[in-house]
């Protein structure tokens, strides 16, 4: 941890020994963690693609990735961490920094948050307040500043506890988006912080190094589409694996990313046209709305929605971790870096369907967006995942369900947080959601 | 044909045993720590009341909350699943199941064929379920079984939180410090628990004919404020705690080809 970084505003402190010993016994769990949940995915699907070993590999913590990551660092290369899907990933890229999400799924921290803010607050800022205590991340650890969108009050908070340990630049998404005085200020705020990672790497972004950067994640994109594509006809891919390799694009390096993801669309649509499927046909197909399963604690749900009896398959999901992540393209009229920029900006804003943003239609955007998700995934019916704590996604739930009920797709709403202890009753929920499920589909 | 329903509940382990989808007998004991024994004296009793053997049966279905602790069964089933099945069976009728359990309770909208439509369970909190009721009598100083006749004799004075079963224990020793009368304290216990059912059914909807299944249902106390509460006329079959095993029992059959 380093030393005198600023006055500790929130930040409790620990003795040397303390932390050792808390970051020993977290990392020991989550090593075994990782390992055990990347061996329950195999054994749910059997023919399970070699190539998907090279996103296992990403997604296990303090690996090679973070190696790489660490030397590249060692050679001059700054790392740019973000909270949330609102940081512009190609604004960092077109400063040839490494972008990594660093937003916590680990459940032993989220009790170290409990230090610091109340149980009641959402997991992920818990957990990623505890990360960031004992200096456990790798993801946290390795960044030399923080983009944090401050989108919802636990976001907001966040940004202030861990500027104890990073400077953090914050950007505000307003409430509002759209009206031409929000994509203003939001412009605004995304030009303080391209100077601000300017002034970080000592790299001018220039209109040839953020056409690249756009080029880049053009890339990205296409490739991450032709996989999601992959999960609409009958099952060539289990959810959870699909989610594997979008949630690794946040910590990949996303050339490399973008090349293995192709390689395993290839793959899938070689087996598409030989009808080799991931799981029988008729499996009930779910869609999880609602705040986002982080890896690896929070694949508890859709542990439980695959490994469930009757089965269920995870055809789409709603998570700024996952299938929106990388879903929109950056739209440019014209190569000039005013025109670049202001694209980078509007993919950021207009296509977010996040719950912080509200209109005098309220949300509507993303009742739109996950009926379309809906229709072309086939999903027959969708577990709407809250967070405790998270207040915007638990709000919306009721219209999202009256929405639903008129296209006749059945929501269950199940609230929970990184525990482990609840995984029996959420189990029963879950059994029973997928019962009724498979006996619409059979009659 | 005989066969058998197996619900392995939190407070007791319930078997029914069916004969060409008719009820031939229940058993029922209590959890306790040894599952495979309690499991053991439900069927010895059904099968005693039945005079058939255990190689009789054809096929056993469990569920429950401790369907893993069950010793031996050909097939499971949640019980949310045996509890549509159940009420159809009980009440044709039926649309909206009830089921409050010691430890859970459940909201079951269903079609004619018992097969579930929507469901909403309780909060992973006893203050939603009967375990509240008791913490509550103990509070109040009276046996549960009293606690029902007891308060249908209060008008309705005083209020309760149902929040949690630590909060709500406090509030009924603040009312007891107030010396407010017992049997209204008890209304209270009983309109608080409702009011968290009956969120939970609006959460579904309310759709009638209302059965109301489940070992709390023979709680006289709680199915009138159910039914205060709820506004609606409620169905109360007997031996309403049989409800999942029954449920469990009729997909039993099913899954040996009869309907």
């Amino acid at each position: 941890m380093e030393k005198g970084f600023g006055e500790k505003k929130y930040m409790v402190e620990l003795s040397e020994r303390e932390v050792e010993d808390l970051r020993n016994s977290v990392k020991a769990t989550s090593l075994k963690l990782m390992d055990e949940y990347i061996e329950r995915m195999k054994k749910t699907w059997p023919n399970r693609p070699k190539i998907m070993e090279y996103f296992d590999e990403v997604a296990k913590f303090f690996g090679t990735r973070e190696k790489e990551i660490l030397k590249a660092k060692e050679e001059g290369r700054k790392v740019i961490g973000y909270t949330c899907m609102f940081a512009p990933i190609e604004l960092i890229l077109a400063a040839d920094a490494i972008p990594v999400r660093v937003s916590s799924g680990i459940y032993d921290t989220t009790k170290l948050g409990n230090r610091i803010v109340p149980v009641e607050v959402c997991p992920v800022v818990r957990s990623t307040i505890g990360v960031g205590m004992i200096g456990f991340s790798p993801h946290l650890e390795v960044s030399d500043a923080l983009i944090t969108p401050l989108t919802c009050d636990g976001m907001a908070k966040l940004s202030e506890i861990l500027s104890d340990r990073k400077p953090v630049w914050t950007v505000c998404p307003p409430r509002l988006k759209d009206s031409e005085q929000s994509m203003r200020f939001w412009r605004e705020e995304l030009q303080s912080v391209k100077a601000k990672i300017e002034k970080l790497t000592g790299t001018k972004i220039t209109a040839k190094k953020l056409k690249t950067a756009i080029e880049t994640m053009h890339r990205a994109t296409r490739a991450f589409r032709r996989l999601q594509e992959l999960r609409r006809g009958a099952p060539v891919i289990m959810g959870r694996d699909a989610m594997l390799v979008n949630q690794t694009s946040a910590w990949d390096d996303i050339e490399r990313w973008t090349k293995k993801t192709e390689e395993l669309c290839s793959e899938l649509e070689k087996r598409r046209q030989e009808k080799i499927l991931a799981c029988a046909p008729d499996t009930p197909r779910i869609m999880i709305a609602g705040s986002p399963a982080l890896w690896p604690d929070n694949w508890k749900l859709p542990n439980l929605i695959e490994e469930a009896n009757p089965q269920g398959v995870i055809v789409a999901d709603e998570f700024c971790s996952g299938d929106r992540f990388l879903f929109d393209p950056v739209g440019v009229d014209e190569w000039t870096m005013d025109d670049m920029f202001n694209a980078v900006a509007e993919r950021y804003l207009l296509p977010s369907t996040c719950p912080c943003f509200t209109s005098e239609d309220g949300n509507v955007d993303r009742v739109n967006w996950l009926k379309a998700r809906i229709e072309e995934r086939r999903v027959d019916g969708v577990v709407y995942h809250v967070f405790r704590g998270c207040m915007l996604y638990a709000m919306e739930y009721t219209r999202i369900k009256k929405a639903l009920d008129k296209i006749n797709v059945p929501v269950y709403y199940l609230d929970t947080d990184y525990t482990r202890e609840d995984v029996g009753q959420i189990k029963t929920r879950v059994e029973a959601f997928l019962e009724m499920l498979k006996s619409r589909v059979e009659f | 044909m005989i066969v058998a329903g197996l619900d392995m509940g939190v407070q007791n382990v319930k078997v029914v045993l069916l004969k060409d989808r008719k009820i031939l007998s229940r058993g029922l004991a209590p959890s306790g720590f040894e599952p495979e024994k309690a499991v053991e004296k439900a069927f010895q009793e059904a099968l005693e009341k039945a005079e058939v053997a255990f190689s009789d049966i054809q096929h056993i279905t469990a569920t429950g909350v401790g369907v893993e602790l069950a010793p031996k069964f050909d097939s499971k089933i949640s019980v949310v699943s045996a509890d549509a099945r159940a009420a159809v069976y009980l009440h044709p009728s039926a649309r909206t199941v009830i089921d409050v359990g010691a430890e859970e309770s459940r909201v079951i909208n269903c079609d004619e064929k018992g097969s579930v439509l929507d469901f909403a369970l309780n909060d992973r909190c006893a203050a939603g379920a009967g375990a509240f009721l008791e913490a509550m009598a103990r509070a109040l100083e009276v046996k549960l079984e009293e606690m029902g006749a007891l308060s249908l004799k209060a008008k309705g004075t005083t209020s309760i939180s149902a929040t949690c079963v630590i909060f709500g224990e406090s509030d009924v020793v603040s009312l007891i410090h107030k010396q407010e009368p017992k049997h209204e304290i008890a209304r209270a216990i009983y309109d608080a628990l409702a009011e968290r059912i009956v969120s939970m059914v609006h959460r579904v909807g309310l759709k009638p004919d209302v059965i109301l299944v489940g070992g709390v249902a023979r709680d006289i106390g709680f199915a009138a404020a159910l039914k205060r509460k709820l506004g609606t006329e409620i169905v109360i079959p007997e031996n309403p705690e049989y409800a999942g095993a029954l449920g469990a029992a009729l997909y039993a059959v099913e899954n040996l080809g009869g309907r």
